[in-house]
């Protein structure tokens, strides 16, 4: 019946000095509640004195050898502990190192008069795929490492080997080549037929106000990163939206070693403007869907730089 | 239109066609390593950062987890009510406390005014040595003056406060929302304060009532100024660290 953990009374509850008072001392009040502790000034500067070395004492013999690796004492050694904060801070020094790294990773940027022949090439290649039938190319999908080289080999007249050595060379070796390719197109009279939808493909290529434009569809909790592979100072033009929706977005960079955030927002439905590479490196989005309906996101660019780096 | 057309033109550009492969591929597998360095945050400050809008319950769970989970707080807590009795007086110092953490709290969001977290927690610690020297009666011991305990658990109270909102601006919490988030998240506090206040009082109603109470009032309040110590060489020991 004796109510112990009735909160409510808690402090009412009669203390047991209250029932039988002991000697009444100046650390009772005339309730007979405690009210405070027998104490002397030396007596309390030793006791303020022991807890402050106590605190010390755990912290230089404990705290910061199994934390930090920092052994002051020589004790954390014997106890094996700062083996253990030497341990906790090379994985944190390797986290970072690798951080460091991801950022730091060697990014290729072409020539944008390159990137634009490419794209002219592309677009050709695309053209005359779709009128001899052949399925077309999506570049960026990894499953095409392996599988276009093979394909090229097979399609490659046999009698014909003699430019490859020196065109593999490398990119810009191979510029000429495609200078000849402009100088001297598919021979005319065999290119005659296809020529008006390669020309059409060629401009829509080169001249549509937007020079890339993905989609896709983020379930909800899902993210996505687009990225630019850019030089410093490069800027280009871009437009996204979440056609309806909203969604988070980092408009950040990496590269060269450096990191940077330009912009983040949470629950925006669209957003254009300009990018600016502050370094080269990859500069892009990363935007997640935080609704719990899908959201499909719409991205187009344009401008100065190497590449969409797109999944 | 023949085939043959087609594999001149392969014939011609099949090695560049390769070259540009090789490269899109090789940006590719570089790009994916970059994915993962867009920076991540995990735990409650990667939640909050992600969210926006008005977050009642989340916001709720969040203030008392904090609380109940914040040693600080509850060290600071159990030395104010150490000597205090009755449900009136207890209600007085820790609404004092409430009052004194929720002002600097929601104003130090509010106006962005936030104070390094080492030094205001290492502050919090000097908040827990404070009131065990209080409790000793050692500022009338060694200074003659007792020092007006309310205002002193109002002044902490704010300064608590200032450790809250610094910690809520270092998650980053979103605008959109922010006044009922706070609002939330400060209920929370005060619901994880009288929570944990209600597992103090239970534990302090029974010891009190032992006559062994009287002679380890002093040596609990030397233990818990000992505590307040390590708390202060904790966070000196990681600003200094930083």
């Amino acid at each position: 019946m004796q109510q112990r953990f009735d909160i409510g009374r808690a402090a009412q509850t009669p203390l047991r000095a209250e029932r039988a008072p002991g000697p009444q001392t100046s650390m009772h009040d005339q309730a007979g509640h405690v009210r405070g502790v027998e104490a002397t000034s030396g007596g309390l500067i030793r006791s303020t004195v022991i807890s402050g070395a106590a605190a010390l004492a755990v912290l230089t013999i404990f705290y910061l050898p199994a934390e930090y690796g920092v052994d002051a004492t020589g004790l954390g050694g014997m106890l094996g502990l700062t083996e253990m904060g030497q341990i906790k801070q090379q994985l944190f020094d390797e986290a970072a190192a690798d951080d460091a790294a991801a950022a730091a990773a060697p990014v290729i940027t072409l020539d944008p008069a390159v990137t634009a022949r490419l794209d002219r090439m592309e677009a050709q290649l695309l053209a005359i795929g779709a009128i001899i039938g052949a399925p077309a190319i999506d570049l960026p999908a990894p499953a095409f490492e392996s599988a276009p080289a093979e394909e090229l080999v097979v399609v490659e007249p046999e009698p014909q080997p003699a430019p490859e050595p020196v065109a593999t060379e490398s990119v810009p070796e191979s510029a000429p080549a495609v200078e000849d390719t402009e100088a001297n197109p598919v021979p005319a009279a065999e290119a005659a037929a296809i020529e008006p939808a390669v020309e059409a493909a060629v401009a829509e290529a080169i001249t549509s106000e937007w020079r890339d434009q993905v989609n896709y569809t983020l379930a909800p909790g899902e993210g996505i990163e687009v990225k630019l592979v850019m030089q410093e100072g490069q800027t280009a033009r871009f437009e996204w939206t979440a056609n309806g929706a909203v969604v988070n977005y980092d408009t950040h960079g990496d590269g060269s070693g450096q990191k940077i955030s330009y912009d983040t927002g949470r629950g925006v439905p669209e957003q254009a403007g300009e990018l600016t590479a502050a370094f080269t490196g990859n500069h892009g989005w990363f935007w997640r869907n935080r609704t719990d309906a899908p959201v499909t996101m719409s991205l187009r660019t344009a401008g100065d730089y190497a590449e969409m780096k797109a999944p | 239109m023949s085939h043959r057309t087609q594999t001149s033109w392969f014939a011609d550009h099949g090695p560049l066609r390769v070259m540009v492969l090789l490269a899109t591929i090789a940006i590719t597998l570089l790009w994916a390593e970059a994915a993962l360095a867009h920076a991540v945050t995990l735990g409650d400050k990667g939640y909050i950062q992600e969210i926006t809008g008005p977050q009642i319950i989340p916001f709720l769970y969040l203030g008392a987890k904090h609380m109940v989970t914040g040693y600080d707080h509850i060290l600071f807590l159990f030395g104010v009510i150490f000597f205090l009795y009755g449900m009136k007086e207890i209600g007085i110092y820790v609404t004092l406390f409430a009052i004194g953490h929720s002002t600097t709290m929601l104003a130090g969001v509010w106006f962005n005014f936030g104070i390094n977290s080492y030094i205001i927690d290492a502050i919090i610690g000097f908040s827990v040595v404070y009131k065990a020297l209080d409790n000793l009666g050692a500022f009338q011991r060694w200074f003659g003056v007792q020092p007006n305990t309310k205002a002193a658990t109002l002044i902490f109270g704010f300064l608590h406060g200032f450790g809250l909102s610094s910690k809520i601006l270092d998650y980053d919490i979103s605008p959109d929302g922010l006044l009922v988030n706070l609002l939330a998240f400060n209920v929370g506090v005060e619901i994880g304060q009288l929570t944990a206040l209600a597992a103090i009082l239970v534990f302090m109603n029974r010891w009190r009532a032992m006559p062994a109470f009287g002679r380890q009032a002093y040596t609990v309040n030397v233990i818990m100024m000992g505590l307040g110590f390590y708390l202060m060489g904790f966070q000196l020991i990681g600003l200094a660290m930083a």
